[in-house]
């Protein structure tokens, strides 16, 4: 039977268009013989509207010229194919998909929104920020599931939204994108962008002038979304209007939405009713994505740019840049131009002398142990001698056990190794070390700190 | 052809045929492009993935009648620029022209004799119903997060619709959690289908404020949603889902009931600890204090614990990975759930308090 099954299936190929049978009949598959009728199987109804409809006449007359003798056939419908599915790592789906950890998704940005009325309204964002192009992965998903429960329910959950991390790493984009999609699903709210320094700008230019309105217009809005929280370091009176904002509109349930490069308590000079009514509504840190979330935002970076990209290009520049997705994005440009300015594929670029020179992170190993504790002792204003000596000051002492920790950490060597290079016993290595971990996890500050330094080693 | 409609209402259904003609994945050209047909003072706008089609209606003035077909996105993008006036589309052989102002595109597109012809649906066979738009969100939201995106398992992919003692019900799990809701009450057929989770999706994303019901019909090959002018039809996914109901433990020890935003305050910031577990997180009830609590441990970064009261009628510990519960909790519109819990091993079940219809089940980490 197979054989002869397969004449048909030639038959009908020579019948009807090459792509029409790809789409159709590829897996057009025999199933029996009823009484002179040909019973066969597709993998859907759609493929099955289609065999009955357009092709009837094709496949009867395939079937005539075989040695089959059916006066008519049946189309049935068989899903075991699926099985044969390819399951790939980074699937691409349509717009909201529920976000799962489980994979990582590129979405794909659909023009679905009036991006006439979002940028005249003077609400401060920019329609380009859409969750639908956010890319989410393990360094960012608590903070966009948060950001679903506020698109969903402003004002009700997560009030404040308050979101930090360090720069480039898509906060503007993550708190601009819930500003679009509430307006997207309540065009009637009052949303509302702006830097720390534009409300610090425009509160004192109301101030000198002695004008009205500025408190109203901050406290009318449904949704208030303040960017750069930072900087409103050393600015007490308007961390004052702020505070009072703040009250009024979480009073009446208004959302508030914030972003900041560090936690409110480690803003100098920050009042502490402000700090702690920001922490209110849980903190969620971004943090650099990974290797694989940083390949799937570079392909969904070129999907925008409606470029080619191939995955050894892509793997490249995910494993070179790894401070933030600006820097991402950028050498993701910079590929880009210089292949299409040399008519190359981007791939050929990557040992080129152009894109390695320039201003691209050393990878993982490259970093010496010298290079190393020069930049930890740079970092605390110390000589690399006074690491490698035996000083007991405490601040050499600290940052000494920082460079043992870092050395573990992030070259790899054993506690024996580091012995060896800072000159001392390792159990004084494994001290220090533990030493270090433990004060980890109380020490906000020593967590920036290594943070910094991780960023250091790794940015020049 | 020759048309006119308004740019709005054309940029809306453009917008939407085009995620379907952009989710295509047969190698048919003509599938990534918009079938357009001008009958009747209306155009229809048909998409198809040769797995799901939406067809739109829209409101127009036709001159002349007919048909072609162009590519979805293209044509979508060019519309939703537009500026908010009467668009004209007229054709010519193979090419479109369509203007408004003094914009005026001429997009190259396919006959639309070569596009796929969509499935007929016999609606004397077909079990229909309708049911309001809202609580049709509700539920397809509640039970579709617990659904599988492992295509190697096809019957996961979906949401079950079936029909248990008179009513129909809704459940999709992904081997880990599972959610069931009641969805219709008194359904005299029998339904048991599987729907796929993108189509339920597309629905979802299709609702507007103006609709009102969703009027579903179901053969035993295919779905279809019809709302206001717009019409989705899916094929269904042809596998046998699991016996769910075996999975629902029949009665629960320690049922405690919980503020729900308190809850998902507390998983949140252990959720904080607990990403080098994998998201492990540990929930705990005391009768003695009272309390049901929430904690996690990293061991580079610290351990975290809250507690907040809660009626306990006895002690018990569950691992949970605090994602589960996450999408769990926020799937509830409800305030206030009750927390079902057996045992170390025995699955969670979390409800809705104030109703029995909705039921989700968390399998416990092993820890």
């Amino acid at each position: 039977m197979p054989n002869e099954w397969q004449s048909v299936l030639d038959e009908i190929k020579n019948n009807v268009s090459e792509m029409a049978y790809e789409a159709y009949f590829v897996r057009f598959n025999f199933v029996s013989n009823e009484n002179d009728t040909l019973i066969a199987s597709v993998p859907n109804v759609f493929i099955k509207a289609q065999i009955e409809g357009k092709y009837h006449n094709a496949v009867l007359d395939a079937l005539k010229s075989s040695k089959y003798k059916f006066k008519d056939f049946k189309v049935i419908i068989d899903n075991k194919d699926n099985k044969t599915t390819v399951k790939r790592a980074v699937e691409i789906t349509p717009d909201n998909t529920p976000v799962s950890t489980f994979s990582k998704k590129i979405i794909i940005p659909t023009p679905n929104y009036d991006s006439k009325r979002l940028s005249s309204d003077g609400n401060g964002l920019n329609p380009k920020f859409r969750l639908s192009n956010y890319v989410v992965g393990s360094n960012n998903d608590l903070a966009v599931s948060a950001a679903h429960a506020v698109i969903e329910n402003p004002g009700m959950r997560y009030n404040p939204y308050f979101i930090y991390g360090g720069p480039g790493l898509g906060k503007t984009h993550l708190i601009q994108a819930i500003g679009n999609e509430i307006l997207a699903r309540n065009p009637d709210m009052n949303v509302l962008y702006v830097t720390i320094e534009q409300f610090y700008h425009e509160f004192v230019e109301a101030m000198r002038k002695k004008l009205d309105g500025f408190s109203e217009k901050y406290r009318k809005v449904d949704v208030l979304i303040i960017d750069d929280f930072q900087f409103i370091a050393n600015k007490e009176k308007s961390q004052d209007e702020f505070f009072h904002t703040f009250n009024e509109l979480q009073q009446h349930d208004k959302q508030i939405i914030v972003a900041s490069d560090r936690l409110p308590a480690q803003i100098a000079t920050i009042d502490e009713r402000l700090a702690s009514r920001l922490m209110m509504g849980v903190p969620i840190d971004i943090q650099m994505p990974d290797f694989e979330t940083r390949c799937a935002i570079l392909k969904s970076k070129a999907e925008l740019l409606g470029a080619e990209i191939d995955d050894k290009t892509v793997e490249f520049i995910a494993e070179n840049v790894r401070n933030n997705i600006r820097d991402l994005e950028g050498k993701l440009n910079q590929i880009l131009a210089l292949a299409e300015l040399r008519g190359v594929p981007a791939y050929e670029l990557i040992d080129d002398s152009y894109i390695t020179q320039s201003n691209i992170q050393t990878k993982r190993k490259t970093i010496s142990v010298k290079q190393l504790i020069d930049k930890v002792a740079k970092y605390y204003n110390l000589s690399s001698k006074d690491l490698l000596g035996t000083s007991r000051i405490k601040n050499i002492k600290t940052a000494r056990q920082i460079s043992m920790y870092l050395m573990k950490e992030e070259l790899g060597l054993s506690t024996v190794e580091i012995g060896r290079e800072l000159s001392k016993d390792h159990t004084t290595i494994m001290h220090g070390i533990k030493v270090i971990k433990n004060n980890l996890k109380t020490d906000f500050n020593l967590r920036e700190q290594i943070t910094d330094l991780r960023q250091k080693i790794y940015t020049s | 052809m020759e048309i006119e409609v308004l740019q709005d209402r054309l940029a809306k259904a453009l917008n939407a045929v085009s995620r379907v003609a952009a989710s295509t994945k047969a190698g048919l050209p003509i599938l990534s492009n918009v079938l357009l047909r001008a009958e009747d003072n209306q155009l229809t706008l048909t998409a198809t993935n040769m797995e799901m089609a939406t067809v739109q209606y829209v409101n127009a003035k036709a001159k002349k009648n007919g048909t072609i077909t162009v590519p979805a996105k293209l044509l979508a993008e060019f519309v939703s620029n537009l500026p908010k006036e009467n668009v004209l589309i007229s054709t010519k052989d193979e090419k479109l022209t369509i203007s408004a102002g003094k914009y005026k595109s001429t997009i190259n597109g396919i006959l639309a004799d070569d596009y796929p012809e969509l499935p007929k649906i016999n609606e004397k066979e077909a079990v229909t119903f309708k049911i309001n738009v809202d609580i049709f969100k509700e539920a397809v939201n509640e039970v579709i997060i617990a659904s599988s995106n492992d295509t190697t398992r096809p019957a996961l992919t979906g949401v079950y619709f079936n029909t248990f003692e008179g009513s129909l019900y809704i459940a999709a799990t992904d081997g880990y959690r599972l959610a069931d809701k009641k969805f219709v009450d008194k359904v005299k057929s029998e339904i048991k289908a599987i729907v796929p989770t993108n189509a339920l999706q597309e629905v979802i994303r299709s609702i507007t404020d103006s609709m009102d019901e969703i009027e579903v019909l179901i053969t035993d090959s295919q779905i279809r949603f019809r709302m206001g002018e717009i019409e989705i039809t899916s094929k269904l996914i042809d596998a046998s889902f699991p016996d769910y109901r075996q999975l629902i433990p029949k009665d629960c020890k320690n049922i405690i009931e919980l503020d729900k935003a308190e809850l998902i305050r507390m998983a949140k910031v252990a959720a904080l600890f607990a990403r080098d577990s994998g998201g492990s997180i540990v929930c705990e009830a005391n009768k003695k204090e009272s309390t049901f609590s929430i904690s996690a441990v990293a061991s580079e970064l610290g351990e975290n614990t809250a507690a907040m009261e809660a009626k306990v009628s006895e002690d018990g510990k569950v691992v949970l990975n605090s994602r589960y519960l996450l999408d769990a909790l926020n799937s509830i519109i409800e305030g206030k759930i009750t927390f079902g819990l057996s045992g170390k091993l025995a699955p969670v079940i979390i409800k809705n308090a104030k109703s029995d219809d909705y039921t989700h089940i968390i399998m416990p980490l092993k820890s």
